[in-house]
C-alpha cells in the first residue's frame, strides 16, 4: 500500500518537473549543473548506477558521480549516517530505519533473486525443501540430489546484503545457513565465483544471471526476467534508491534521471524489470 | 657416515628449496606476463577516451584505469608529502639529539607501529572519519584526504628509522671532522650528516612510496570506490590502481574487463619493482651531486 | 644570532619526533577508549569467544581468531623450510654470481604488492587446489601458500643477514681446520645466528598474522573455526574489511574494534619478543 502511494507521489513530483523544461531527453536537466553525488549500498544496484553515471558524467564534466558497493545495509546506513547521498538498497528499508534515519525510499526497479550453480553442473532443478537443507549443511554432496559425486561449495552473502535477506527469507524461510558457507561481497563476485566453481551454488540478482552462470529451477520454476515479470517466480524484490529526508538538488535530478524514460530504458537494458 | 649424508641432505635440500621458490616466483610472473601483456596499451589505460584530452582533463576515462592511475598518484604524492617532513626530521632527532632512554622509548613506538597491520591503520583512519563527519562537518567522510593521512601514518616508521639509522651507522671521521672545525651542530646536521646519508634516507623514502602505491587494506577502509573518475578534491572520494584489481579479480563482468585486470596488475608490478629496485641500487654519489652540486 | 637558530632547529625536530610518537599514541588511545565497552562482562565473553550470527544478536569473534592463527601459522610453516634453503644457498653454498642473481630476485620480491599474489592465486592457484586436492579450492592451503611467498622476502632476508653477521674469525678458523662450506655453515654460523633467524621468523609471522587482502581474496571468510587445510576461513583483518559499520553504537563496530585490538596486541607482543631477543643478542657478543 505505502509503496503505491509512494509510486504515485513520484509519478506525480516527476510529472510536474518533467513536463515543463523537456521530454525527449531526461539527461537535459543536468546541464549547467555542478558538483558530486555519492552512491554507495546494493550490489546489484551497481551496473545501472555505472551507466547512468557515465552517461550524466560523459554529458556535463562538472558532475562527479562516486558509485560504491558494501551492500543493502550498508548503503542504508551509510545514506542515514549522511555519509553518501543515495544508499541503494535490494530490500525495503526495515520500519525502525525508516523511522531512525527518516529515509525516503524510490523503487525505480523489479528484480527477482535466483539460485545459480555452474554450467556444467547437471542438477538444474531443486525444490525448496532440497535448498533448504543443502544451505543448512544436510544434504553436502551433488550425488544426493542427482549430480556428480562431489562436495556441494557453498557460497553467501553477509548479513548487509538484500539479496541475501531476501534469499534468506523468502527461499529458505529462514532456515539456517551452515557457517562452513564461503562469503563473497557483492552479486558480480557471487557470479564471478559461481562461474569459476563446477561444483558452487550460490545466489543472485536476476538481473546479473547470463550464460557464465545457470539459473536454477526452484520447484519447477526457473528464474528469468519473464517469470519474476508474470509473478509465477515468486522470489523478487525492489530494487531502492534511498535518501535522507526529501531529496533536494542533483540528488533529486538523479533520482528522478533513474525514473525517466531513458533511466529506466537502462534498467531494462541490465536486465531489471522497469516500474513503469 | 651418518654425518656425511646428512651434509649431503641439506646442501641439495636446500638448492632444491631454493629452486623452488624461484621456480613458483618466475611461474607467477610469467601467467602475468602472458595474460597481461596482450591488454597492455593505450586502451587499458583510457578506454575509449582520447589519451591526450583525457590527460588535459577535457574528456572523462570511464572503461580504462586511467582515473586509477591518477588516484593513486595522489595517494602516493600526498602521503609522502605528509610523512617525509615529519619522519626525516623525527629521525634527525632521534638520532642526533634524544637521550638514550627517549631513543628506546620512542623507537621502540616506531617498531610497534611499523608492525600494526595496515587494516588497523584504516580502521583507525575510518573511525577519525566517522568522528569527524559526527562532530564539525557533515562534508567530511572517507576521503582523499583521509586516506593520504592513513597511509602517511603507516609509512612514518619506515622514514623515521631508515632516517635514524643511516645517520647513526655514519663513521666517526664523518660525523666529527666539521664539528672540530668550528662547525655548530645544526651546520654539522644539514651540511654533512644528511648528505652523507642520503642514500639511506632516500631509500627509506622509496620504500615508503611503493608501500603507499601498493597498500590496499587502508583505502579499503578510507574511501576508495569503484566509479569515481579524477578526484576533484582532497574531500572526494577516487579510485585507485591496487583497489581496481582487488575489485577486478571478484567481480569481472566480461572477458576483457579480465584481462584489463591483467593489464593494471602489470602496470602496479612495474611501478612498484621500479620503485624498489631505484631504492635498493641508490647511488649515494648520483645523489650527493644531484642535491648539492657545487 | 647562531644559537638561537641552533635552538630553533632543536626545537623543531623535537616537535617532529613528539608529533610522531603522539600519532602512535593517539591511535592506541582511540583503540582503547572505543574498546572499553568490551570489556565490560556481559559483552566480554560474547564478543570474544561467541558465534558470529548477527541475526541472532551474537557478534563473537572466536572464529575470526582462530582463522588467523590456522593462516599465519600455516603460512609460516610453508615459508620457513624455503626460506631456510634460499638463506642457505644465498650466504654460502651459492658462488658468488648466483648469490647475487638470487640476492637481487629476493629483493625485487618484496617489491611485488599484496593484491597481485592475491590475483594470481585466484586465478592459478585456486583452480589447481580444487581439481588436485578437492574441497572448493578456496582454503586455507591456499590462502598460506600464497601468505608464505608473501612474507619469504622477509625472512630469506632476516636470516641471510643474521648468518653472514656472523664473526669471520670462526668461519676463517673452520675453514683452516679443513670443514667445507656446508660444515661451516651448519656448525658455525647456523648456531651462532639462531638469535637473529628467530627475530625474523617473528616478524614474519607478525607479517602473515597482519595481511588482509590474500586472506580477504583467497580463504573463502566462512565464519567457522576451520577443521582442516581445505577448509575455508576467515581472518580477523578479513572481517574488518568485510564488516563495514558506518555508527560508533552499533555492536557490528565494536566487534570490528575487538578485531582491531586483538591484532594490536600481538603486533606489540611480537616486537618485544624481538626486541627482548635483540637485546639478549647485544649481551652474548
Amino acid at each position: 500500500m505505502l509503496t503505491h502511494g509512494f509510486r504515485i507521489g513520484i509519478v506525480l513530483v516527476i510529472s510536474l518537473f518533467v513536463s515543463k523544461p523537456c521530454l525527449g531527453g531526461a539527461i537535459d536537466v543536468f546541464d549547467g549543473q555542478k558538483g558530486t553525488i555519492k552512491i554507495a549500498g546494493g550490489t546489484a544496484h551497481i551496473p545501472v548506477m555505472k551507466e547512468a553515471a557515465k552517461r550524466i558524467m560523459t554529458r556535463n564534466k562538472d558532475i562527479v558521480i562516486t558509485v560504491a558497493g558494501g551492500g543493502s545495509g550498508v548503503g542504508i546506513k551509510q545514506v542515514g549516517e549522511g555519509l553518501v547521498d543515495i544508499g541503494n538498497s535490494g530490500r525495503k528499508a526495515k520500519p525502525e530505519e525508516v523511522e531512525k534515519y527518516g529515509l525516503k525510499m524510490f523503487k525505480w526497479a523489479v528484480d527477482g533473486v535466483g539460485v545459480v550453480v555452474n554450467p556444467a553442473n547437471p542438477v538444474k532443478s531443486l525444490t525448496k525443501d532440497q535448498l533448504k537443507r543443502i544451505y543448512a549443511g544436510e544434504i553436502d554432496n551433488w550425488s544426493k540430489i542427482g549430480g556428480v559425486d562431489h562436495g556441494i561449495t557453498i557460497y553467501t552473502r553477509d548479513e548487509a546484503s538484500g539479496t541475501r535477506a531476501v534469499f534468506w527469507g523468502r527461499a529458505l524461510g529462514k532456515g539456517e545457513i551452515t557457517t562452513s558457507a564461503l562469503f563473497v561481497p557483492s552479486n558480480g563476485a557471487m557470479k564471478t565465483a559461481v562461474a569459476n566453481d563446477p561444483h558452487a551454488i550460490g545466489y543472485v540478482s536476476v538481473g546479473h544471471i547470463d550464460e557464465t552462470v545457470a539459473p536454477v529451477a526452484l520447484d519447477g520454476v526457473t528464474p528469468t526476467l519473464d517469470t519474476v515479470k508474470s509473478g509465477q517466480y515468486s522470489i523478487s524484490r525492489g530494487l531502492y534508491s534511498n535518501t535522507k529526508g526529501d531529496p533536494t538538488g542533483l540528488t533529486k535530478l538523479f533520482i528522478e534521471y533513474l525514473l525517466s524514460t531513458e533511466g529506466q530504458q537502462i534498467a531494462a537494458e541490465k536486465g531489471f524489470i522497469p516500474v513503469k | 657416515m651418518m654425518r656425511v649424508f646428512m651434509e649431503k641432505m641439506v646442501e641439495y635440500l636446500s638448492w632444491a628449496l631454493a629452486l623452488l621458490l624461484c621456480l613458483s616466483v618466475s611461474v607467477f610472473l610469467s601467467y602475468l606476463l602472458i595474460k597481461g601483456l596482450p591488454s597492455l596499451g593505450s586502451e587499458l589505460v583510457f578506454g575509449k577516451a582520447d589519451p591526450l584530452s583525457a590527460l588535459l582533463g577535457r574528456e572523462r576515462v570511464f572503461d580504462g584505469i586511467f582515473p586509477a592511475i591518477i588516484g593513486t598518484l595522489c595517494l602516493v604524492v600526498l602521503s609522502t608529502l605528509m610523512a617525509l617532513p615529519l619522519g626525516i626530521c623525527s629521525g634527525v632527532y632521534l638520532s642526533e639529539y634524544a637521550t638514550p632512554i627517549m631513543k628506546k622509548v620512542v623507537g621502540g613506538l616506531f617498531d610497534v607501529l611499523a608492525g600494526i597491520p595496515s587494516i588497523v591503520v584504516g580502521l583507525y583512519g575510518f573511525s577519525v572519519a566517522i568522528f569527524l563527519h559526527h562532530h564539525f562537518s557533515d562534508r567530511l567522510g572517507p576521503c582523499l584526504l583521509i586516506s593520504a593521512i592513513s597511509l602517511g601514518v603507516l609509512v612514518l616508521p619506515y622514514i623515521v628509522r631508515s632516517t635514524q639509522t643511516s645517520l647513526e651507522e655514519l663513521p666517526a671521521h664523518i660525523r666529527h671532522t666539521a664539528t672540530a672545525l668550528g662547525a655548530t651542530r645544526l651546520q654539522n646536521i644539514a651540511y654533512v650528516l644528511i648528505p652523507n646519508a642520503l642514500s639511506g634516507i632516500s631509500s627509506g623514502v622509496i620504500l615508503a612510496i611503493g608501500r603507499c602505491a601498493e597498500d590496499t587494506a587502508v583505502i579499503l577502509l578510507t574511501g576508495v570506490v569503484a566509479t569515481a573518475g579524477v578526484p576533484s578534491s582532497l574531500l572526494s572520494q577516487y579510485e585507485a590502481l591496487p583497489f581496481y584489481i582487488f575489485y577486478i579479480s571478484s567481480q569481472y563482468t566480461s572477458p576483457a574487463e579480465l584481462s584489463n585486470g591483467y593489464g593494471a596488475c602489470l602496470v602496479l608490478l612495474g611501478i612498484c619493482s621500479v620503485l624498489f629496485m631505484v631504492a635498493h641500487g641508490m647511488q649515494k654519489r648520483l645523489f650527493h651531486w644531484a642535491l648539492y652540486r657545487p | 644570532m647562531r644559537p638561537s637558530k641552533e635552538l630553533l632547529a632543536k626545537s623543531v625536530f623535537l616537535c617532529c619526533a613528539i608529533a610522531s610518537a603522539a600519532i602512535i599514541l593517539a591511535i592506541l588511545g582511540f583503540m582503547v577508549a572505543l574498546g572499553i565497552p568490551l570489556f565490560r562482562e556481559s559483552t566480554f565473553s560474547a564478543i570474544w569467544s561467541g558465534p558470529w550470527a548477527p541475526h541472532r544478536g551474537a557478534y563473537g569473534i572466536w572464529a575470526m581468531i582462530s582463522g588467523t592463527f590456522w593462516i599465519a601459522f600455516l603460512a609460516a610453516m610453508i615459508c620457513l623450510p624455503l626460506s631456510l634453503g634460499m638463506s642457505f644457498v644465498i650466504s654460502s653454498l651459492a658462488g658468488r654470481r648466483v648469490r647475487k642473481l638470487l640476492g637481487a630476485l629476493v629483493r625485487f620480491m618484496t617489491g611485488i604488492p599484496t593484491v597481485i599474489y592475491g590475483f594470481i592465486g585466484i586465478f592459478l592457484l585456486v583452480p589447481l587446489i580444487r581439481e588436485g586436492l578437492g574441497g572448493p579450492g578456496i582454503c586455507v592451503l591456499t590462502a598460506s601458500i600464497m601468505l608464505a611467498i608473501l612474507i619469504s622476502p622477509t625472512m630469506i632476508l632476516f636470516f641471510t643477514d643474521s648468518l653472514l653477521a656472523v664473526n669471520a674469525a670462526y668461519v676463517q678458523a673452520a675453514k683452516a681446520l679443513g670443514a667445507n662450506r656446508v660444515q661451516r655453515l651448519l656448525y658455525v654460523m647456523v648456531p651462532r645466528a639462531l638469535g637473529g633467524m628467530a627475530s625474523g621468523f617473528i616478524l614474519a609471522l607478525g607479517r602473515a598474522l597482519g595481511d588482509t587482502l590474500i586472506a580477504l581474496m583467497l580463504a573463502g571468510n566462512a565464519i567457522r573455526p576451520p577443521q582442516g587445510f581445505l577448509e575455508p576461513a576467515r581472518t580477523l583483518t578479513a572481517h574488518i574489511a568485510l564488516v563495514k559499520a558506518a555508527d560508533f553504537d552499533s555492536m557490528e563496530f565494536r566487534s570490528i574494534f575487538a578485531c582491531g585490538i586483538a591484532l594490536y596486541l600481538f603486533t606489540i607482543l611480537a616486537t618485544i619478543a624481538v626486541r627482548m631477543m635483540a637485546r639478549e643478542r647485544v649481551a652474548v657478543s
